[in-house]
């Protein structure tokens, strides 16, 4: 049976921050305003451009280019490096101003947000276009008169994204069952979110080139042949304005992650870079009351190969030490030393810590336990990385804070501070 | 351009009840003093249990990021743009 293309009011509103890093920097310092400006990720040539502003877009730069490139476009491009402390306090204002408006809002990364309006049709007296040209305002007025959003409604999330995405900068357009098929003609398939140039392919490959087309294919072909899963079935429900993605997952793991500025082999290097992202997981881990079972390192090399084992251990991990032991067990299981250009570690299989067993003949465990609780607390009182892990000195421009692309997860450690 | 001061310098300010906000008016720096025209942003900064206040200002011809420290009160010129790519 063809399921028809969802009629009911759009009640779903999508709101994402323009160009985020780089509005708030220009926010912050007025002499940036109406520049080509891009938010790098290490203002050095190779550095990778996390955010170009409006302005600097208008020449071509975009997201990923290397500062060398973004220079190449408009030579007098300006350079800045994140300031995630600005931008997480944008983060947690925006979304104040949204909870104002419905109970039901979830942040999509650091610059977006999902507000749910499903069962308040009869509390809204005034459409949702109306309060999303109030949000905008209430955005420059409250935040600062620079910011700017563009908000896309719809009856999913799927479309209000998309509706967010037709008019950048600064844009509201809704999508209802009325306008979504010249919504569909206008675009391409990767304009669509979720289809990557691998999944455009594997459409075309079915004989499927437009989201029109996209559109009026039948759900055996994208379930049985397109996509050869349930994800056809998500897709079919998703483009005709069904809800589908609304679901939260439950934290399963802690990461850390780190692009090296100078990619290295050099063992004592790389060890010190896992002890501080082991710290700063094991913090975060132990904060949440958690402990570990199992732990995971990857590496993406400088000849761009990448490596990666997770090991689990009958033993759960909870201070940076046993978080660190395990995880250099595992790195040393490479079968070659070869220059690493990213280390990632996460520890996964979360219990809480506080089932954990000590152990009967292992009694420092006990000990190292306590001193790293009397640790955190004096990190907790005078700052992060006041009292380190002696491998630690030396290194405090290494691992420094980020904030992680599309780290939903990583929000939540935010409104707990 | 961007420079990094991280300088210890004089500030007055005047506190707005009704906005709840202290807001710097005049900050003195090698000699010279600098009227702030506009705070273009304000957010803080834990440190441990300490807070930081960063406020974010303008001269007109210059943007500077102060940080006054909530337990010495002490104020800190930590770095100045003029808006030129370095």
């Amino acid at each position: 049976m063809e399921l028809p293309i969802n009629k009911n009011s759009p009640m779903i509103m999508h709101i994402d921050l323009n160009s985020c890093f780089a509005t708030v920097e220009q926010q912050a310092n007025m002499h940036l305003r109406g520049k080509p400006l891009v938010v790098a990720a290490y203002a050095t040539p190779s550095g990778c451009v996390v955010s170009p502003s409006i302005e600097a877009k208008r020449y071509g730069i975009k997201v990923g280019m290397t500062v060398r490139d973004a220079r190449l476009l408009y030579k007098d491009v300006i350079v800045r490096t994140p300031d995630p402390p600005l931008v997480r306090d944008v983060h947690i204002k925006f979304k104040k101003i949204f909870k104002d408006y419905s109970p039901n809002v979830y942040p999509r990364s650091i610059d977006e947000a999902i507000i749910d309006f499903s069962g308040m049709e009869n509390y809204l007296n005034r459409t949702l276009g109306e309060i999303g040209k109030e949000i905008k305002q209430r955005l420059r007025n409250e935040i600062g008169e620079w910011i700017s959003c563009s908000i896309g409604i719809g009856t999913n999330r799927f479309l209000a994204k998309t509706a967010a995405s037709l008019k950048k900068p600064d844009g509201l357009e809704v999508i209802t069952h009325n306008n979504l098929r010249d919504v569909y003609q206008k675009l391409t398939l990767i304009d669509l979110c979720g289809i990557n140039k691998r999944f455009e392919a594997r459409l075309n490959s079915s004989g499927i080139f437009t989201p029109i087309e996209f559109l009026d294919s039948p759900l055996p072909l994208l379930k049985n042949q397109v996509f050869q899963s349930v994800v056809g079935y998500y897709w079919y429900l998703r483009l005709r304005g069904w809800e589908i993605d609304d679901v939260i997952y439950a934290r399963k793991s802690y990461g850390q992650d780190y692009a090296l500025g100078k990619p290295t082999s050099d063992p004592h290097e790389l060890a010190q870079i896992m002890m501080k992202l082991c710290e700063k997981m094991g913090r975060r881990l132990r904060k949440a009351e958690k402990a570990a079972l199992g732990i995971h390192v990857a590496c993406l090399y400088r000849d761009g190969t990448f490596w990666h084992r997770g090991r689990k251990f009958q033993t759960e991990m909870i201070t940076t030490w046993e978080l660190y032991r395990k995880a250099l067990y595992v790195f040393n299981q490479q079968p070659e030393r070869k220059i690493v250009a990213k280390l990632s570690i996460s520890c996964y299989d979360l219990i809480p810590s506080k089932k954990s067993q000590i152990s009967l003949f292992d009694v420092p465990q006990d000990k190292e336990r306590k001193v790293s609780a009397a640790l955190d607390a004096i990190n907790d009182k005078y700052g992060d990385f006041v009292i380190t892990p002696a491998l630690m000195l030396g290194m405090k421009d290494l691992a420094i804070d980020r904030i992680a692309f599309g780290g939903v997860k990583e929000l939540e450690d935010l409104y707990e501070n | 351009m961007l420079e990094i001061i991280n300088e210890k310098i004089s500030v007055v300010t005047k506190y707005d009840r009704i906005k709840g906000l202290v807001i710097p008016l005049r900050l003195h720096w090698q000699g010279k003093d600098f009227f702030i025209k506009k705070l273009a942003y304000y957010h803080r900064v834990r440190l441990g249990r300490n807070i930081q206040h960063i406020f974010h200002v303008t001269d007109g011809n210059m943007d500077f990021r102060l940080r006054m420290d909530s337990e010495t009160l002490h104020w800190t010129l930590e770095e100045i743009t003029d808006g030129t790519a370095d």
